[in-house]
């Protein structure tokens, strides 16, 4: 156990250091808002941590939970809204999901005694696949009622986030379960020697069904605070908070070996993780530092012993003995001082760059938000998108021009928890504008409204939220006249009738779920003869466009035309056109012109349809910038947009205008 | 060991189940047969067949690796952007595959040489290398890439030759290693049993690390072998791929705590996941319930394995 209390407690120090390091450079770190809104994030991955560390001390994993997270989301949705049920009714059939999902879980791993690791990588297939196939990928069950949305927004006195004591009870059960009870005693002999606790009249199998059933039902319970609190249940809750769950457990000191670990350690491991990048947020840092600084934590915390034993020269548990022994420590111990050097290195060389950045657009780190400048903070849907990286460009150019500190973040792949995250961190810091392309409307509009209520200007761009929840959309295009004006090319490509089929992003994005339901009330109403046969995920992969075309081409050697609407989608798509043969078909869709000139010169690519996503960007950090400055107010009929020239207002709406089809013609003109 | 009573029992599910899989395909959609399928659905798998062959490797001393996605998107982009700066590309491509076994060493280090837990080490590595590469590159994509990048100038016809013949003669190489070479049974016998191996005089760090450094080339290989597929290199590849590839390993029958297993489960493992897939929407199945269908033939291809062998003998 000393093994696990010095972990404890260096952990514990690396929490303080965090909190003070934060405190000292970050706007409103310390403060009791902040701290409210910390424990806050932490419910719901910290339900599946406590859930995992006894399955891990068992000597067993489970990489399920986040997937039966997502499945008991859904199931609450349907129950509560198509079957009419109440909210408490389907918290308890979500609860039954959950135990059930578990138990298949612990049944196949104590009854069959099959690996927890494949078990439960199977199981995530399964879940993930249950929820995708129930709600069509599409169903997101929103607008729920105010006395639930409180369990997952509300305050208990004002102060005390209303989930956080489900976490504490749920806490302190585990912790008297493990470690002051006759039963928690049998999981630690379990994960030290299950064939021994066997001999010593432990029933293992009962008690690894149990430890699983549990994880499903914790599972579920974050699943329905998870709905409470983002006011949303779609198939992808919870994606990846497994990986949030083992790291936060093994960070605590368990051993991912069985045996060893404490609630408290999970807890404290968890912690960690939440308060560097609620932090690094607020000192607008970037958050991929979380990522890196994590692993590389990771990697200290469980090498520290091992390297502090090596130092003390006892023998390693595997041990060779003997002088060549210390010849191959040696070794081992320079390898690890190179890698840490370089570790170190990198970082060094990240936070220059981010600093250098910091001179150029963004703001400075280390001086308070709005002392001198106005700050905006922009938020894309995702960073590592292309779309939004051209989006970013002209953003810059408008933040030189107009003189102001723009914050560029968001998450770096489709997310919306992420998404409110990044808008509270950005109320606690202070900003003076938040511009916002919005993934998940009911969510965020929730938190945009509230960044109105402490004076701060909302905008959003790309994508909007609830009119009442912002002051301005920047509209670069309606899902109508994307649906419409896609539908409308692949009828001209076809001259009017013929097969096609769609390759989207993934199944549950929202906004390419829009476009398909426009484009199919398009084809109803002005192309009967114009047939979609195949709507195909690409999860936003090149290669999985790429793959899934061959596969149409040949499932469905009538269709003529491919349109891609994500924009990795349509080169891979067009790659794949190429590659066949097939001079019969051609591609279009929605994507970056720079992406797709080739394959338009080369004739495979018959048009892409987009708007000027550096405009777009230019365009909001302008109308942010006005806004602030008070010289753009509702009523107005036109705005000056720099570069842009005048561009037209309408209502609560600043225009960008149609959008606009690249074809062989004019797609040289343009580089973005 | 595999070669004892019941040869071929561990691939024997996975490959009943590609089996059934093919005979329903063979009457339902007899177009997945054709030639181009085949030849599409080899190009599709010869990446994850690659990495799933390292990937074997480390399963087999006992590890696990899960920083095999990250380390792919990396070295993909970091061919690209040797090759932009005008390196020639095949030297490029060394350049890529050396980051792979990089990575690998890192990992080989820790794991072997420290003797830390693989499943946490490889995670720390996975969130590091991909979050790093995130925040160096922020997602863009390498284009402008020079003409001899595509399919290493050789043409279509020539690359997917050439993408064929090095992963065929890659498994060919890897099954005879593993079968006949002292390295090979190196690796088995301290997966099997690390204490043993070491009195017998073998050591079960270098073994382990080397399995490392093996698995790294390899995906950095793979990285390769896929980027010359495209005219342009993509800034986020590999998401996923070491879940893909260590079903693929498991499903083959090479058992997770090392020992047991062959290139051969392997290679049916790969085909098994890549005809489903592609199999599903030949059979019309609709795209919203693959996930689904995916999970319950894994969970029922382990379960249906596990109820026979108990069937025909009480010691299994």
């Amino acid at each position: 156990m000393t093994d696990v209390r010095r972990q404890e407690l260096a952990l514990g120090g690396i929490l303080l250091a965090e909190i003070l390091l934060f405190a000292a450079i970050a706007p409103n770190f310390a403060t009791p808002q902040n701290a409210a809104e910390i424990v806050r994030l932490g419910v719901e991955s910290g339900l599946l941590a406590i859930a995992l560390t006894p399955v891990v001390i068992t000597g067993g994993i489970d990489l399920s939970s986040g997937a039966l997270l997502g499945l008991a989301a859904v199931t609450w949705g349907a129950l509560w809204r198509d079957a009419g049920w109440s909210p408490e009714a389907a918290a308890g059939g979500a609860l039954t999901v959950g135990a059930a999902g578990g138990a298949l879980n612990g049944w196949l791993i104590a009854r069959w005694n099959l690996s927890p690791l494949i078990v439960t990588l199977g199981s995530l297939s399964l879940f993930r696949g249950l929820a995708e196939g129930l709600t069509g990928g599409v169903d997101n069950y929103t607008g729920l009622p105010a006395r639930f949305l409180w369990l997952g927004q509300g305050f208990l006195g004002g102060v005390i986030p209303a989930q956080a004591p489900w976490l504490a009870v749920i806490a302190l059960a585990y912790w008297l379960l493990l470690h002051r009870s006759v039963r928690g005693r049998t999981y630690f002999a379990i994960g030290n020697n299950a064939a021994a606790s066997r001999f010593a009249g432990v029933p293992v199998p009962r008690r690894l069904l149990e430890i699983y059933i549990a994880s499903g039902v914790l599972a579920a319970l974050a699943a329905i605070i998870y709905v409470a609190h983002l006011g949303q249940a779609k198939a992808d809750a919870g994606t990846g908070y497994e990986l949030i769950a083992v790291t936060a457990v093994v960070l605590g000191g368990t051993a991912i070996t069985g045996g060893r670990g404490t609630i408290a350690g999970t807890i404290i491991g968890l912690a960690t993780m939440v308060v560097l990048q609620n932090g690094l947020r607020l000192a607008a840092l970037p958050a991929e530092l979380a990522g890196v600084l994590t692993g590389a934590l990771l990697i200290l915390a469980i090498g520290a012993p091992r390297v502090r034993a090596l130092l003390a020269n006892a023998p390693p548990q595997s041990g060779e003995t003997g002088d060549d022994m210390r010849n191959s420590q040696l070794a081992v111990l320079c390898g690890v001082i190179l890698a840490s050097a370089a570790l170190i290195a990198g970082s060094n060389w990240w936070l220059v760059r981010s600093v250098e950045r910091g001179h150029g657009a963004t703001s400075a780190t280390t001086t308070p938000a709005a002392a001198a400048h106005v700050s905006v903070a922009m938020m894309p849907k995702a960073k590592g998108d292309p779309y939004f990286i051209s989006c970013r460009q002209g953003a810059e150019d408008a933040a030189r021009e107009t003189g102001v500190d723009l914050i560029w973040d968001g998450p770096t792949e489709l997310d919306p928890a992420k998404q409110n995250e990044v808008v509270e961190a950005w109320i606690t810091r202070g900003v003076n504008v938040v511009a916002v392309s919005v993934e998940n409307q009911a969510a965020m509009s929730t938190v945009l409204r509230k960044a109105r209520g402490r004076g701060i200007k909302v905008l959003t761009w790309d994508a909007d939220a609830e009119p009442d929840a912002r002051d301005f959309l920047i509209n670069q295009a309606t899902p109508q006249g994307i649906g419409e004006t896609l539908t409308d090319e692949a009828a001209r490509l076809l001259g009017g009738s013929g097969d096609f089929a769609i390759v989207t992003a993934s199944l549950s994005a929202a906004n390419q779920n829009q476009w398909i339901a426009v484009i199919k009330a398009r084809l109803a109403e002005k192309y009967p003869t114009l047939h979609l046969v195949a709507i195909r995920p690409s999860d936003g992969d090149r290669d999985r466009a790429f793959a899934e075309t061959q596969t149409i081409l040949k499932v469905y050697p009538k269709v003529r035309l491919i349109m891609g609407i994500a924009a990795p989608a349509v080169p891979g798509a067009a790659e794949a056109v190429r590659q066949s043969g097939r001079k019969d078909v051609v591609v279009t869709g929605l994507s970056l012109p720079n992406m797709c000139k080739p394959y338009v010169h080369d004739g495979t690519i018959g048009s892409v349809v987009l708007w000027n996503t550096r405009d777009l960007g230019y365009l909001t950090v302008r109308a942010a910038a006005a806004l602030a400055g008070g010289t753009l107010s509702r009523g107005q009929s036109s705005f000056p947009a720099g570069r842009l020239g005048t561009l037209a207002v309408s209502g609560d709406q600043v225009l960008l205008g149609k959008p606009f089809v690249f074809t062989k013609a004019n797609i040289d003109q343009f580089d973005f | 060991m595999r070669l004892s009573a019941g040869a071929w029992s561990r691939e024997r599910p996975a490959a009943l189940a590609l089996a059934a899989l093919l005979a329903v395909l063979s009457v339902a959609a007899p177009a997945f047969f054709s030639a181009g399928n085949l030849r599409d659905l080899v190009m599709a798998s010869a990446a994850v067949q690659i990495v799933a062959l390292g990937m074997t490797v480390v399963i087999l001393t006992g590890e696990v690796d899960v920083s095999v996605g990250a380390s792919f998107g990396l070295c993909a982009v970091l061919f690209g952007l040797l090759a932009q700066a005008g390196m020639p590309v095949p030297l490029a491509a060394v350049g890529a595959i050396f980051c792979g076994g990089l990575i690998g060493l890192v990992n080989g280090l820790l794991v072997g040489g420290l003797g830390l837990p693989s499943i946490v080490v490889t995670l720390a590595l996975l969130a590091i290398v991909r979050d790093g590469q995130r925040w160096a590159t922020e997602g863009a994509w390498v284009r402008d890439l020079p003409a001899g990048f595509q399919w290493f100038g050789l043409g279509q016809a020539g690359g997917e030759t050439l993408v064929i013949a090095a992963t065929a003669l890659l498994v060919a190489l890897l099954a005879w290693m593993l079968r006949s070479l002292p390295a090979g049974r190196a690796i088995y016998a301290v997966g099997s049993d690390a204490e043993s191996a070491r009195l017998a005089g073998l050591p079960p760090r270098l073994v382990v690390g080397s399995a490392f450094v093996t698995c790294g080339l390899l995906t950095g290989l793979a990285a390769v072998l896929n980027a010359i597929r495209f005219a342009e290199v993509p800034g986020a590849l590999g998401a996923g791929l070491e879940l893909k590839t260590i079903a693929a390993v498991i499903v083959g029958g090479t058992v997770i705590t090392g020992g047991r297993g062959s290139v051969a489960g392997t290679v049916i493992g790969v085909a098994l996941l890549g005809a489903i897939g592609t199999g599903l929407t030949f059979l019309g199945v609709s795209a919203y319930w693959e996930h689904a269908l995916q999970g319950a033939i894994i969970l029922a291809a382990l379960l249906s394995d596990r109820a026979l062998s108990r069937g025909r003998s009480a010691v299994a």
